[in-house]
C-alpha cells in the first residue's frame, strides 16, 4: 500500500513554548519541592507516629518542617495547591493527618502574604494541628473541617473554621482568635493561656482554660 | 531558501518586466516573497510556461484577451497577428467545424475524408474569447481538447505535446450562459484583469499602437502560410518553430528580450515539476484539502448532499462547501506553487507559496453554501465575489492551520510510522485532518 504520510517519516515534533507552559512549569516544580519536603519530614518523624503524645516531639517535627521548606520559595497559591495534592493524593504518607497539618502550618507561618485560604473539604481525613505557632498578622481561612489540635500554641492572628474542628482546638492558645462557625470536641481551649476562641455551634466540652477566653455563640463560657 | 538565479530565471523576469512595463500596465495587487506582483500577469505568465489553463474574467476593456495574447506572444514566439487569427470566439452560433476542424471539401468531393484543423487546434496557444457566451452543448465539444490537447474530427485525432489555454468571460449578462461544472474543474486558475485605476489608464491612453511590439507582417505571413497548408499537422511543428525562431530574433533586436525556444520550455517544465514541496507546505495542502472534501457524516462532499445541522465541523469549510474537492485540483495548486517557487527561486516550495496560490485555484470550483455567499458578499473588498470567497476561506484555513501546524506535523509523522509498520496509536485532534488520517489508517469503520 501507499504511504501518502512518508515525507512526514522524519519529521520530529518541536516542542513550541508558550509563557503559561514555562509558569505551569515552574508551579509543578515548586509543588514537587513542597511534596518531597514533606516526605523528608514524614522520613524523619515515621519512627514515632505516636508523636504527639510526646511533648518534645511536636517542635521537634514542626522545625524539620521548617527546615525542609527553608529552601523553597512558595507563595499563597503553593500553599492551596499543596492542599489540592492532599485531596488527590493516595498515598499513605500524605493522608497523614498530623504530619500534614503541621507541614501546612509551617508552610502557613513562613509564606508571604497575610491571608491563606486552605480548602480542606474534599479530604478523605481530618488535618491535625491547622494554625500551629500560626504568627502575629497572618489570617487563616479553612474550608471545611479540622482534626485535632486546631490552633495549638497560637502566638497571633485569626483562624476561621467554616466547619467543625475535633478536640484539643486551642490547646496552648498564647496570642490570636479562632473562630469555629461549627461544633467544637473535647477539652477545647485546654491550656490556654491568651486569646479567644469562638464558637458558634456546639462545645463537647471545655478543657482547664488558664487564660483567655472561650465564647459559645455570643456567651463567654470560659476565661477571665 | 533561494537558490542561484538561472539564465532561465533571468528571461522570464524579463518578460514580466517588459510586459508589466510597455504592454500590459496595471497596479501590483500581489505580494509573495517580499516582491510585488499584478496577480493576472503572474499567473497568465505561469499558465503559458507551464502549459496551464486560466479562467480570465473581467469587465469588457479592462484586458482579459490581450494581456493573454501578450504573455503568449513572448512565451512561444508567436506574432500577435497570429494569435488574433487563431482565437475562437464565444457565440452561440459556434460551431466545431469552426472551433476544432472542417473536411477537405475538395477532397471530400473525391470521396476522400481529410481534416483540415482550425488554427486554434493546430497552434499551443489557445485563446477563447467570452467562452461563457458558448452554450452549454457546445462548451462540451471543448471539454477533452481542453483537458488533453487531444483533439479529434471525422475520425482523425490530433495530439499536441504543448499548450496552454486562457479562455476569457465576461460577468453574467443577458448574452452569457453558464459554464459548467466540469468545464471549469478543468481550469488551472481563475484572474479578474482589474481596471488599473484612474492614473495609469489616463496613461494607457497615451500609447498608441503598443501592439506593434509584438508583431511583424513577414513572420506572420510565414505563420499562416504553415498553418493554412492542408497538409497533415505532423512536420508543421517544425516549421513553426523555425518561424517562431526568427521571430524571437526580431524581438531581441527591437527590445532586446531573449525568449525561450521549445526544448528549454520543456527543460524549464521539468526543473519546476521537479521541486520538492517542504513538509509545512506539504501538511498545509493537505489541511486545506480536507476542508474542501471532507465529510464527518457521508464520508465526502457531494454537491447533491447537504451537511446536517449541529455537525461537530460546522466551524470548518467543509460545512459551507456544497461540491467535493476535485483531483485536479491539487494537481493545479502543485504545479502553480512550483512554478511560483521556481519564478522565486526557492529550492523549494514552501507554505507561502501554497498560500498564495491557493484562492486562485479554488475560487472558480468550489461552490459554497447560499448562507455563507450571503454573509460575505456585502464585504468591503478588492476582488470579485468567488476571488474574494476564496481568499477569505484560505485566510480561515492558514489561520487554523498556525494554530494545529504542529500537531498536524505530529499526526502525520505519526501516521507515517504506523504505516511504515510501528505499533503507535493515531494522534487526537480537532481538525478534520486527523479524522481522514485515522480514515487512511483504517481506523474508522461505520460497519
Amino acid at each position: 500500500m501507499v504511504n501518502p504520510f512518508r515525507e512526514f517519516h522524519t519529521h520530529q515534533r518541536q516542542g513550541r513554548e508558550i509563557p503559561l507552559d514555562r509558569i505551569l512549569a515552574t508551579k509543578d516544580l515548586i509543588l514537587e519541592r513542597l511534596v518531597a519536603g514533606y516526605h523528608t519530614l514524614i522520613e524523619e518523624e515515621v519512627h514515632n507516629l505516636v508523636w504527639l503524645v510526646n511533648h518534645g516531639a511536636l517542635p521537634r517535627a514542626y522545625a524539620a518542617a521548617e527546615k525542609a521548606l527553608a529552601e523553597v520559595n512558595f507563595t499563597v497559591e503553593d500553599v492551596e495547591d499543596f492542599c489540592f495534592t492532599l485531596e488527590k493524593a493516595d498515598s499513605f504518607a500524605l493522608a497523614l493527618a498530623g504530619p500534614s497539618g503541621l507541614y501546612l502550618s509551617a508552610m502557613c507561618n513562613r509564606v508571604e502574604g497575610t491571608e491563606v485560604l486552605l480548602r480542606l473539604k474534599g479530604l478523605k481525613s481530618r488535618v491535625h494541628l491547622v494554625g500551629y505557632r500560626l504568627p502575629e498578622g497572618k489570617r487563616l481561612i479553612v474550608e471545611g473541617s479540622c482534626g485535632d489540635f486546631t490552633g495549638a500554641a497560637m502566638e497571633g492572628g485569626e483562624i476561621l473554621v467554616q466547619g467543625n474542628t475535633g478536640n484539643w482546638t486551642g490547646v496552648g492558645l498564647r496570642r490570636g482568635k479562632i473562630i469555629v462557625e461549627g461544633n467544637t470536641g473535647e477539652q477545647t481551649g485546654e491550656w490556654m493561656e491568651g486569646g479567644e476562641v469562638h464558637v458558634k455551634g456546639r462545645i463537647g466540652n471545655l478543657g482547664q482554660v488558664r487564660g483567655g477566653k472561650v465564647y459559645l455563640g455570643d456567651r463567654q463560657v470560659a476565661g477571665r | 531558501m533561494p537558490t542561484t538565479e538561472t539564465g532561465h530565471h533571468r528571461t522570464v523576469r524579463a518578460l514580466y518586466d517588459f510586459i508589466s512595463e510597455h504592454l500590459y500596465l496595471n497596479r501590483p495587487d500581489l505580494e509573495v516573497g517580499g516582491e510585488k506582483f499584478n496577480s493576472t500577469l503572474l499567473w497568465s505568465l505561469l499558465t503559458a510556461l507551464l502549459g496551464g489553463k486560466a479562467l480570465v474574467t473581467g469587465e469588457p476593456g479592462l484586458g482579459k484577451t490581450t494581456s493573454a495574447e501578450y504573455v503568449c506572444a513572448l512565451l512561444y514566439r508567436i506574432p500577435l497577428g497570429v494569435l488574433w487569427g487563431s482565437e475562437v470566439a464565444g457565440h452561440p452560433e459556434q460551431t466545431e467545424e469552426k472551433m476544432v476542424g472542417r473536411p477537405d471539401l475538395g477532397k471530400l468531393n473525391r470521396g476522400e475524408e481529410q481534416v483540415v484543423w482550425s488554427n486554434f487546434v493546430q497552434l499551443p496557444v489557445k485563446i477563447i474569447d467570452e467562452i461563457n457566451r458558448l452554450p452549454e452543448t457546445k462548451q462540451s465539444l471543448i471539454l477533452d481538447g481542453v483537458d488533453r490537447g487531444n483533439w479529434e474530427y471525422l475520425n482523425q485525432i490530433l495530439l499536441q505535446d504543448e499548450y496552454c489555454l486562457f479562455a476569457t468571460a465576461n460577468y453574467q449578462d443577458q448574452g452569457t450562459q453558464t459554464l459548467i461544472p466540469p468545464l471549469l474543474d478543468r481550469f488551472d486558475v481563475m484572474l479578474e484583469s482589474k481596471h488599473p485605476g484612474a492614473n495609469l489608464s489616463f496613461f494607457i491612453s497615451q500609447q498608441e499602437k503598443k501592439d506593434n511590439l509584438l508583431r511583424d507582417p513577414e513572420c506572420e505571413r510565414g505563420f499562416y502560410a504553415v498553418l493554412l497548408d492542408k497538409a497533415t499537422p505532423q512536420g508543421k511543428g517544425v516549421k513553426l518553430e523555425e518561424i517562431g525562431g526568427r521571430f524571437a530574433g526580431l524581438l531581441h533586436e527591437r527590445h532586446t528580450l531573449t525568449t525561450l525556444e521549445k526544448e528549454e520550455r520543456r527543460t524549464l517544465r521539468a526543473a519546476i515539476a521537479g521541486l520538492e514541496f517542504s513538509a509545512e507546505a506539504s501538511a498545509f495542502m493537505r489541511t486545506a484539502l480536507t476542508e474542501l472534501s471532507f465529510c464527518c457524516t457521508y464520508g465526502q462532499k457531494r454537491s447533491n448532499e447537504e451537511c446536517p445541522e449541529g455537525c461537530h465541523y460546522s466551524g470548518y469549510l467543509c460545512y459551507q462547501v456544497r461540491n467535493c474537492a476535485s483531483n485536479r485540483l491539487p494537481i493545479s495548486l502543485r504545479r502553480y506553487a512550483q512554478a511560483l517557487a521556481w519564478l522565486l527561486s526557492s529550492s523549494q516550495v514552501e507554505v507561502e507559496h501554497v498560500r498564495c496560490v491557493l484562492p486562485f485555484v479554488i475560487a472558480h470550483r468550489v461552490q459554497w453554501r447560499d448562507a455563507y455567499v450571503s454573509a460575505r458578499e456585502r464585504e468591503a473588498r478588492r476582488d470579485p465575489l468567488p476571488l474574494h470567497l476564496a481568499k477569505q476561506a484560505v485566510a480561515e484555513i492558514w489561520h487554523r492551520f498556525a494554530e494545529q501546524r504542529e500537531q498536524i506535523m505530529s499526526a502525520l509523522a505519526q501516521a507515517a510510522r504506523i504505516l511504515a509498520g510501528e505499533d503507535l496509536r493515531p494522534l487526537e485532534g480537532d481538525h478534520p485532518l486527523f479524522v481522514e488520517i485515522k480514515r487512511d489508517l483504517g481506523g474508522e469503520q461505520l460497519w
